[in-house]
């Protein structure tokens, strides 16, 4: 008897307690798995190069636009480079990283 | 032109209205993700860092609210979800929003935490920071404030042993059927109905202890 008023119970509470939870992620977190993503990308062959991703509106950071506007073939261009950034080091292992030009994605995810 | 040829004329003319139209505002945000999807596919680094920006809180949200209060492993699991995305991306279907797809993805997640957890052979063990207070009598009438009734439920499920809160999230919360529950832990349908009973019996005892 006990039980099946334990059952309605517990059932009334799924129903009208709204356990989520509203705290964002972390920037750190978001810099891990955008890390992640992006090396399992390359990891299956060339990423977007960064000519591709500037004709298509993507805002390019300082570094890659120098790489875009650099005599190198477009094979050089697909390359992950925010893998030797130190912005991606900064951005992994701190919220809110001492990080602040634009077009890094590791800044971007301190404002999202 | 006699009045039935008249009346049909109109009716050509007049634009026949159509079943359950989608709503503007839903077609643009639908086609906004599918664009979002062919980009991050194209391997273009910039929509996969928005990609990440847009769902990273929702899928940490509820993540977080599914392990309470166990949050060691809520970046894991979050990061399995988005990498588990990536890999079934060309799946996805355009017909629905991208955040419900991909909340399906987090749900299926925390259902795969909370089989192997519940799998794991572990003594239910009590939390020794919970003090026993005095029993009372089930309250829920007389708390009348939803964000009472939200915190002490928090409360009582924070305070219960791992085993007995995940197993009431996932019959209570994820509204997934004894049955469903025993087929993906592989134990028997009347053990997990045990479980829940038990579950069930110390949640009732923890709340009535106010």
């Amino acid at each position: 008897m006990a039980d099946i008023a334990d059952e309605t119970f517990m059932e009334s509470l799924g129903d009208r307690v709204d356990l989520s939870d509203s705290t964002p992620a972390p920037s750190r977190l978001k810099s891990r798995i955008y890390s992640a993503l992006v090396e399992r990308q390359a990891a299956t062959g060339a990423l977007m190069s960064l000519t591709e991703c500037h004709e298509y509106g993507g805002e390019l950071c300082v570094f890659e636009q120098l790489v875009r506007l650099a005599p190198v073939g477009e094979a050089v261009k697909s390359l992950n480079f925010c893998r030797v950034c130190h912005a991606r080091v900064l951005g992994e292992h701190i919220n809110n990283a001492p990080i602040y030009w634009g077009g890094c994605p590791y800044v971007q995810f301190k404002k999202s | 032109m006699p009045a039935r040829a008249a009346t049909n004329f109109l009716m050509m003319l007049t634009p026949l209205p159509q079943p359950g139209p989608t709503p503007p505002q839903a077609v643009d945000a639908n086609e906004e993700d599918a664009a979002l999807v062919a980009a991050v596919l194209r391997k273009d680094r910039k929509a996969t860092a928005e990609f990440v920006a847009r769902y990273a809180d929702s899928v940490y949200g509820y993540i977080r609210s599914r392990l309470a209060p166990r949050y060691d492993q809520v970046d894991d699991i979050v990061q399995d979800v988005f990498l588990s995305a990536w890999e079934s991306l060309t799946r996805y279907q355009a017909t629905g929003r991208l955040q419900a797809w991909i909340m399906g993805i987090a749900r299926h997640k925390v259902e795969d935490y909370y089989r192997a957890r519940l799998r794991t052979p572990e003594s239910f063990v009590e939390n020794p920071e919970v003090q026993a207070g005095p029993d009372e009598a089930l309250r829920m009438q007389e708390i009348l404030e939803q964000e009472e009734l939200q915190k002490q439920t928090r409360q009582v499920m924070a305070a219960l042993p791992e085993k007995y809160r995940l197993a009431l999230l996932w019959r209570y919360w994820e509204k997934a059927s004894a049955r469903e529950m025993a087929q993906k832990t592989g134990k028997t349908e009347k053990a997990v109905e045990r479980l829940l009973a038990r579950a069930r019996a110390e949640f009732r005892e923890r709340w009535n202890r106010g």
